[in-house]
């Protein structure tokens, strides 16, 4: 069986994976080529299980996986010449250098872009002959990323890889992987706990959450729809039913309500009950993140 | 199965494990020299000889395997073009090739010591044998047995099997019924003898094909 993903960089279809504390269910993810996905989580979400799977390291229980039109585990010798991989608890062989490894990768990659490796190591500050062992965490990462980036991948998969970067060595990562994906055939999924990395680079995002998908859309549509408004409502008001409030919380006279689909209809509803709107107010991607987690544990728990 | 990447895989390991196989192929070498120097030195080097063998198995053994991940390395090298299941292989490969070419060479130069070293009955080159092939087997577990247990524990108890293994070996090796045949003039191979290289041989074999399936039926590479 295979999934109808000719256009997708990747397609995981009800893939589920459980280990003796975690459980990952019912995975349903995908990524057109040419994109940036985001995928954001607490820890223990399952991010780093979904880039595993993707990667053909761990076996799924259920479901499908295919990555650039590859079944995932059966082809995935096949699929990672055209993937690159790096994740923050990677390390590169701490006996060789740098050179050893660029030429190692070389032999391997038949698209081995030797003179972007050498503009890369320039950019980042990195030298060939210093031995791996000897790179500073932010040194290591930046090698990491020389190797992946330098052979030219389709789909490029990163894990946390901004965590042992300082804000200059992030933000010019951020550039590089800005312009990989000029070239519409180039896809880049990665996860991350920074927020603010996500919005400024996806196009997709994905929220996870103790092994679910809790919500996953164009980042646009993510902060469009979501609204915050504070409402002054007479203390003998009640707050009229609205559809599509995911929080709500009062304190005497002030009233709070998020909503994951704004509509004017929701202002108009809440004055007609004797409230009046004071604000509305655009939320942060981390806002947004916070709030579907909460409603999606609260949905759990009930 | 991608053979190009599969042998830079193994190519990969025999470089970076090169130091210590080098190592051990030096310091028994010094021990086969020492022997040389009259009684005293013929019994440190003979010490020096089995401790550079069994150490240097069990640390080739240990850093190819358990070292990968303890150092995070392994993630790095399944991120390349080839499935786990044929990365494992070549890790096996890899991990019996560090060893088995210092292996090769420093019986060859044991066996040649033997033979042409007057002083020594000939009746040794059976003992010598028998001491190599060991030293192969016990490689050969402890490397099955990292296959499957791959923790740091689990590698300190196999080392801890591995050498009560090695020290009851010489221990039936030593006693007189079975030694002293072994100290005549002429290559005698004793039942005992046959019985022991046998033994050898076949741990040797049902080691590797334990590795082997332990490797087909991974499922995850972590």
């Amino acid at each position: 069986m295979t999934i109808e993903s000719s256009a997708q960089a990747f397609a995981l279809r009800g893939v589920g994976k459980s280990f003796r504390y975690f459980k990952l269910e019912g995975l349903d993810l995908s990524l057109p080529l040419g994109q940036i996905m985001g995928l954001v989580g607490p820890n223990g979400a399952g991010k780093s299980t979904t880039i595993r799977l993707l990667m053909g390291l761990l076996a799924p229980e259920a479901g499908l996986i295919e990555v650039l039109g590859y079944p995932v585990p059966a082809r995935i010798a096949e699929a990672k010449r055209e993937v690159a991989f790096v994740a923050d608890d990677m390390r590169l062989f701490g006996g060789a250098t740098l050179a050893w490894h660029m030429q190692f990768m070389a032999s391997i990659y038949a698209g081995w872009d030797q003179a972007y490796a050498v503009l890369l190591m320039r950019r980042f500050g990195l030298r060939a002959e210093q031995p791996v062992r000897s790179l500073s965490r932010g040194e290591h990462v930046k090698a990491l990323l020389l190797l992946a980036l330098a052979r030219r991948p389709r789909l490029l998969i990163l894990d946390e890889p901004t965590s042992g970067l300082d804000p200059v060595a992030r933000q010019e990562l951020l550039t590089e992987l800005m312009e990989i994906v000029r070239d519409d055939s180039r896809s880049i999924l990665f996860s991350s706990h920074n927020t603010m990395d996500v919005e400024r680079i996806s196009d997709q995002i994905a929220f996870l959450d103790r092994g679910r998908l809790v919500d996953v859309r164009d980042k646009e549509t993510f902060l469009e729809r979501w609204r915050r408004f504070q409402v002054d409502l007479p203390l003998e008001c009640r707050l009229p039913a609205l559809t599509d409030i995911v929080a709500e919380s009062r304190e005497g006279r002030l009233a709070t309500l998020t909503t994951n689909h704004f509509q004017p209809t929701q202002v108009a509803a809440v004055e007609q009950a004797g409230g009046r709107v004071h604000e509305v107010q655009r939320m942060s991607l981390e806002e947004i993140f916070v709030a579907s987690v909460m409603r999606n544990r609260g949905e759990q728990l009930s | 199965m991608n053979r190009s990447v599969f042998w830079l895989l193994v190519r990969k390991d025999l470089y970076l494990l090169r130091v210590l196989s080098i190592a051990g192929v030096v310091i028994g070498l010094l021990a086969l020299f020492l022997m040389f120097f009259g009684k005293v030195a013929y019994a440190v080097g003979g010490v020096l000889y089995l401790t550079a063998n069994i150490a240097s198995a069990l640390m080739l053994a240990m850093a190819s395997l358990l070292g990968e991940r303890k150092e995070q390395t392994r993630l790095f090298a399944l991120s390349l073009p080839i499935s786990g299941q044929q990365y494992d292989l070549a890790k096996l490969v890899a991990t019996q090739l560090t060893y088995f070419i210092p292996w090769l060479i420093m019986t060859v130069l044991a066996l040649g010591m033997v033979a042409l070293r007057p002083t020594i009955p000939a009746g040794y080159l059976v003992f010598t044998i028998l001491l190599q092939g060991s030293f192969l087997t016990l490689f050969c577990v402890f490397v099955a047995t990292l296959f499957v247990l791959t923790s740091e524990f689990a590698g300190g108890l196999a080392i801890l099997v591995v050498n009560v293994m090695f020290t009851l070996f010489m221990i039936m090796l030593s006693q007189p019924a079975n030694s002293g045949p072994l100290n005549t003039s002429h290559i005698v191979w004793t039942p005992f003898a046959k019985m022991t290289l046998a033994v050898e041989v076949l741990m040797t074999i049902l080691s590797i094909i334990f590795a082997l399936i332990a490797i087909s039926r991974r499922r995850d590479h972590l």
